[in-house]
């Protein structure tokens, strides 16, 4: 096996080998017919699998999205693309009161198997409006299942997952990480060689990209790849740090990061996404509820602050959780 | 046998424009096949394909994030 | 309300202006993001939706409304902008990001506020509908004077906010424009594709508002269905749903290869021809028209010179403006 691939390339492997064998999946969004969704997952799709299995759509996000919860409801799997998270606000209602809670309202009697595929993150000076993680307000409802690939292998086999899972599944991807070309050349640390054939890698298990011996930093999404880049400066230094890939926020693998932390004793939470009432503070919740007596020092949260995205580059790059950032946190951790 | 692997004259319109390689979708030494989709060019914001023109091992010669242009020899397959 | 012949070199100007304004910004587009691209580098970095083809909508609705009235813009703000009259020099500080911008380098060519003449605009679709409903409504709250102005785009009208608006509008009788730019394209969705009825003009029945729709692209006909829709707003008759056949002639956004488009779809653009209408009619000679444009583009050099030269905020000033009241 030597085949490399990005994320864009492994998912879109992930989804076509599905709609080949599933008459039931298919794909719903802004200009997926010509464009292929925001990450091209559906690259192509329009010329294979016609107009009726790959759905361009109005500028509508409450309808189709609603829409897709009732076609998963009346026996279909739709694949939505939802482009930006920004947007979950105009058509929220779907996400919160709809298709994650109808399989419970309903006691179990009627499933809503969908995905809904949305990118995240900034970084790249889009601002306040395009540049939002969010993947906390989403993780936060009751019934979605909330997964967050960081490289392509994990991207094929999370979407094979997804595709076969018969809930909702909110399926995030962080811009940066794609590989499409409009974001610029990828990052190293995303492309992973990925196997032709079909494969599941299960939710709920977080992903140990590097072991190490001083200090556990979880990260998710863009900031797993600016953890690596971190621990790879704190090397140098002496410091041995074990990056975490959470990879999967509902369900979330507390047995995973708890597992890191009892080795190193030190933990960085990394985080796109807004400091409070978020991801960041329910993984060191998570050590601290088992023991706190694992920690040797006190946790450290390296997030985004409680402000909106400036657009203005310097002030950008000071406020996103970037390896220089990570890098200092452990420096002083292990002071 | 050498096949050099140039950038296509049509892979993209513009002349004057230039491009580089974001990503080499297979390691240096690996075996491909005639048609395998090698590597992705950038030119701008448009992602473009270089297919392999023939069967065998592939020996890199650019690296990606470096400019090229029509007609660069960017690997070679033996 | 026929316009005088200064009222319509007036026009020109504003065009040219705002012509002036994207030419210089797509120009300076990808410096520093090429060869090897990156999105967040260069001068200007990040999206950049022009409004290359769009001039006459923001020049011919603007020339109708006063200084009491109200407007909200979408993600391609920069020509309803200009012919609001919303400061250049910070306007152009602003989309590269610096500290004496609009927003202080906070916003970005989407978020484009200028209190001092009544404009916001938002990169969110349709979600300038809403807020320019609100505004006329404080203004009748308050027994103040002031027409709200709504600028979207035909894609625009098929979400949730644009329908439920527009019936309150109508319900409450709110003086309230929603300009419709029709340029045919919601990135690479036809007008035919995402729309039910040709005209969203059309759909003004179903909420007891007056439409309207012009189809030329022209400052001169635009403005005089707007002029219509200000004195029914001021009369206290209600809200217009106003469409305009525009264009969009540099893409959605930068970058943007517009293969989609067929041939036979490509679109004109209009300050060419109402130039040379002017030139027919008398109003002005070639000569007058070639100094407005000559004009435009000095004052947007002057205005992009201004824009280098500002130093860009302290980092620290991200945390400044989250709450109002706040030192800062």
């Amino acid at each position: 096996m030597s085949r490399i691939l990005t994320m864009s390339r492994a998912g879109r492997e992930a989804l076509d080998w599905e709609m080949e064998r599933r008459p039931e999946i298919f794909c719903l969004g802004e200009d997926v017919f010509k464009f292929g969704g925001i990450f091209g997952t559906m690259d192509g799709f329009g010329a294979k699998y016609g107009p009726e299995r790959v759905i361009s759509t109005p500028i509508s996000e409450t309808g189709f999205i609603g829409m897709a919860a009732g076609a998963a409801m009346a026996g279909m799997h739709p694949v939505v693309d939802l482009a930006y998270i920004d947007f979950i606000g105009v058509c929220y209602n779907v996400l919160l009161n709809c298709a994650s809670k109808t399989h419970y309202m309903s006691g179990g009697s009627v499933k809503v198997p969908m995905t809904l595929l949305i990118g995240t993150g900034g970084g790249y000076n889009n601002a306040a409006q395009h540049s939002q993680c969010l993947h906390a307000t989403v993780a936060h409802i009751p019934g979605a299942k909330v997964v967050y690939p960081s490289n392509a292998y994990d991207a094929k086999g999370m979407l094979h997952t997804a595709l076969r899972d018969e809930n909702f599944v909110i399926f995030l991807t962080h811009k940066g990480t794609a590989g499409v070309g409009w974001m610029g050349t990828p990052i190293k640390t995303t492309l992973s060689e990925v196997p032709d054939e079909p494969y599941t890698v299960p939710f709920g298990k977080v992903k140990v990209y590097r072991e190490g011996r001083d200090v556990t930093i979880t990260g998710l999404g863009m900031s797993v790849h600016e953890s690596l880049k971190a621990a790879e400066e704190l090397e140098k230094e002496g410091i041995s740090a074990e990056v975490v890939d959470l990879r999967s926020l509902v369900p979330l693998d507390r047995e995973g990061i708890i597992a890191s932390v009892a080795k190193t004793g030190r933990l960085i939470v990394t985080d796109e996404d807004y400091l409070s009432y978020g991801v960041s503070g329910e993984v060191i919740t998570t050590v601290t509820e088992r023991d706190p007596g694992l920690f040797r020092r006190p946790p450290v949260r390296v997030t985004t602050p409680d402000i909106p995205i400036p657009f203005s580059r310097p002030m950008e790059q000071a406020i996103l959780p970037l390896a220089g950032r990570i890098a200092e946190a452990a420096r002083k951790l292990m002071a | 046998m050498t096949t050099p692997v140039t950038i296509p004259q049509d892979l993209w319109d513009e002349d004057d424009k230039t491009g580089s390689i974001v990503v080499w979708l297979y390691k240096d030494g690996a075996e491909v096949k005639e048609g395998d989709l090698i590597a992705e060019v950038l030119v701008e914001k448009v992602t473009l394909e270089l297919l392999a023109p023939a069967s065998g091992t592939l020996r890199i010669k650019v690296q990606p994030e470096v400019v090229v242009n029509k007609g660069d020899e960017v690997a070679v397959i033996e | 309300m026929q316009l005088t012949a200064e009222q319509r070199k007036g026009l020109l100007r504003t065009m040219a202006l705002s012509r002036a304004f994207d030419d210089a910004m797509i120009a300076l587009y990808w410096e520093g993001k090429l060869p090897i691209f990156q999105f967040g580098a260069g001068p200007l970095p990040g999206e950049l939706h022009c409004s290359n083809g769009a001039e006459p909508v923001g020049a011919g609705i603007c020339a109708a409304l006063g200084p009491d009235d109200m407007i909200t813009a979408d993600h391609r703000p920069h020509h309803v902008a200009v012919a609001r009259g919303v400061d250049l020099d910070r306007m152009a500080a602003e989309l590269l990001g610096k500290k004496p911008g609009l927003s202080q380098g906070k916003g970005g060519h989407m978020h484009i506020y200028d209190p001092s003449v009544n404009f916001a605009s938002s990169g969110i679709i349709a979600e300038g509908m809403a807020v320019a409903a609100g505004m006329a409504l404080a203004r009748r709250l308050q027994k103040r004077p002031g027409v709200a102005v709504a600028f979207i785009g035909e894609g625009a009208a098929n979400q949730g906010a644009f329908h439920e608006v527009c019936n309150m509008v109508g319900l409450w009788k709110l003086p309230v424009i929603v300009v419709v730019q029709d340029n045919e394209w919601g990135v690479s969705t036809a007008k035919s594709e995402s729309t039910a009825v040709e005209r969203n003009a059309d759909r003004a029945a179903g909420y007891a508002m007056a439409g309207e729709w012009v189809g030329t692209n022209d400052p001169d006909d635009i403005h005089a269905a707007a002029a219509r829709a200000v004195a029914r707003a001021r009369a206290g008759e209600g809200g217009t749903i106003l469409e305009v056949k525009t264009a969009r002639l540099t893409g959605h956004f930068m970058g943007d290869q517009q293969a989609y488009i067929p041939e036979q779809m490509k679109q004109v653009d209009p300050i060419p021809p109402y130039r040379e209408k002017l030139i027919r009619e008398g109003v002005l000679t070639a000569d007058e028209a070639d100094a407005i444009e000559a004009e435009a583009k000095a004052r947007m050099a002057r205005a992009m010179a201004f824009a280098k030269a500002a130093p860009y905020p302290e980092p620290a000033e991200a945390f400044d403006h989250v709450f109002a009241g706040e030192a800062a």
